[in-house]
């Protein structure tokens, strides 16, 4: 990885990536259930 | 029409043959405007595809040394075996999760598979310089073990072979062989399982394939999960293309069809179009994935990224929302015109590695432009292989029922 790593950075220690997963995770639930929903 | 027409039974050889000739004697009307509009394309395409063996590539195409994959690899291969994808999703949801529901058209998206491979992946020897070199990968006379392109001949040779036993008791049951439909029968599970696992190593690794051209693709194409995204796109441009083409051929075939399959078809359509929505929205969340984990913010105020947020947002997000909206109001011609726009996406994303975001550094002339040769060659080879689709679906069991002596009883 280019560049100095810091405990810091959210890029440098991949924390982006493990939140974007959680996020994901987490927003499928809703978007599967958002998927079979029927419109009012 | 919902029983196959009865076939005499074929002893030998020139029973076959005889058979064999009666059945390609065209059946309906032959001035369609499908029959008008690709007939003229299939002949001039059938010449230049001559012209092309004769002259060699730099007589149709503007390939180069320094641009070598154009048009055909782009499209034809590599888009190709993407919408082919659609094969083994299918057989994958009907023969080893049992999805009962997608039975009926389980016949025709193998077939369709099968076709896309043979005649697009077989579009690879037009491609190659050398194309009488084409089969040393099988015969050995230069393996190649060292080359992805070694795994990627293997696999669609294997996959080619897969799909078609696959499809193989529909034929047994056209050419009216009782014994030989029951021994293709039984060896169906395997060949799907087989498939889908050829299906999932190939997908990937033609993503492998462009992997290999790092200093070459825009980095907001390059990723060392290119094959990740190549397989999992795969999933949802395949069913994309089996849900366009049975909204077609429901209409083209509706004589064909039976009570029950145009009962239970809206709900197959609805059902796929969830699946794709759920698939492209993990897909759009790879992208994004990938997107931070390169760090590619720079690029995005550029024209390349303008291009790239058409292909993710336009292409990708924007359809699948419009499969979740079709799929809550069971919207049939919106999940449709959604799986037009996904199969326009991923036409894009392929020939974005092919050959627009592939060399970008290169100045806007001096990049590659296909010739009109190209697009009529490409033409034809799409044209051919729906005059066999259509040759099969009017003489074999696809949409229709198969025979009584073929039903199996559980």
């Amino acid at each position: 990885m280019e560049g100095v790593f810091t405990f810091y950075d959210i890029f440098a220690t991949k924390g982006i990536e493990y939140l974007i997963i959680i996020a994901f995770l987490i927003i499928i639930i809703a978007f599967w259930k958002f998927v079979n929903m029927r419109p009012y | 029409m919902s029983e196959i027409s009865a076939t005499p039974e074929i002893k030998n050889v020139r029973d076959f043959v005889r058979f064999f000739i009666r059945e390609l004697k065209p059946r309906g009307k032959i001035f369609t405007p499908f029959n008008v509009i690709t007939a003229p394309i299939m002949l001039l395409g059938l010449v230049l595809i001559v012209y092309r063996f004769a002259a060699g590539l730099g007589a149709v195409t503007n390939l180069s040394q320094e641009i070598p994959w154009g048009l055909w690899i782009g499209f034809d291969v590599i888009t190709g075996v993407a919408f082919a994808g659609g094969g083994y999703v299918v057989a994958f949801m009907v023969y080893i999760i049992g999805g009962e529901k997608y039975h009926s058209i389980a016949r025709a998206a193998i077939l369709s598979a099968f076709l896309a491979y043979v005649f697009y992946a077989g579009g690879i020897i037009l491609d190659v310089g050398r194309w009488w070199n084409i089969v040393n990968p099988m015969i050995g006379r230069e393996f190649g073990v060292n080359a992805v392109m070694f795994l990627v001949a293997w696999h669609f040779f294997l996959y080619m072979v897969a799909a078609g036993l696959e499809f193989s008791p529909a034929a047994a049951e056209w050419l009216g062989m009782k014994r030989l439909r029951k021994i293709l029968a039984s060896l169906t599970l395997g060949a799907v399982i087989f498939g889908i696992a050829l299906s999932t190593l190939h997908q990937s690794g033609l993503g492998a394939l462009m992997s290999m051209a790092k200093g070459k693709i825009h980095p907001l194409w390059y990723t060392e999960f290119i094959p990740v995204l190549f397989f999992i796109s795969s999933v949802f441009a395949g069913l994309s293309v089996v849900i366009f083409k049975e909204m077609i051929c429901h209409k083209v075939f509706k004589e064909q069809i039976d009570e029950e399959h145009r009962k239970s078809f809206p709900d197959i359509i609805v059902s796929l179009g969830k699946i794709c929505a759920v698939v492209m929205f993990g897909y759009f969340f790879l992208k994004v994935m990938m997107f931070v984990h390169d760090r590619n913010w720079p690029y995005l105020n550029t024209p390349m990224g303008y291009w790239y947020l058409t292909e993710i947002i336009g292409l990708v997000l924007i359809p699948c929302f419009m499969f979740v909206h079709g799929a809550q109001t069971r919207n049939l011609p919106l999940i449709l015109t959604a799986s037009t726009f996904t199969m326009i996406g991923i036409i894009m994303n392929r020939l974005n590695y092919v050959f627009i975001a592939y060399n970008w550094q290169i100045p806007v002339f001096e990049k590659y432009y296909p010739t009109w040769m190209e697009f009529v060659i490409t033409l034809t080879i799409i044209s051919v292989e729906l005059w066999v689709y259509r040759w099969c679906v009017n003489r074999m069991a696809v949409f229709r029922k198969p025979p009584e002596w073929a039903i199996e009883k559980h």
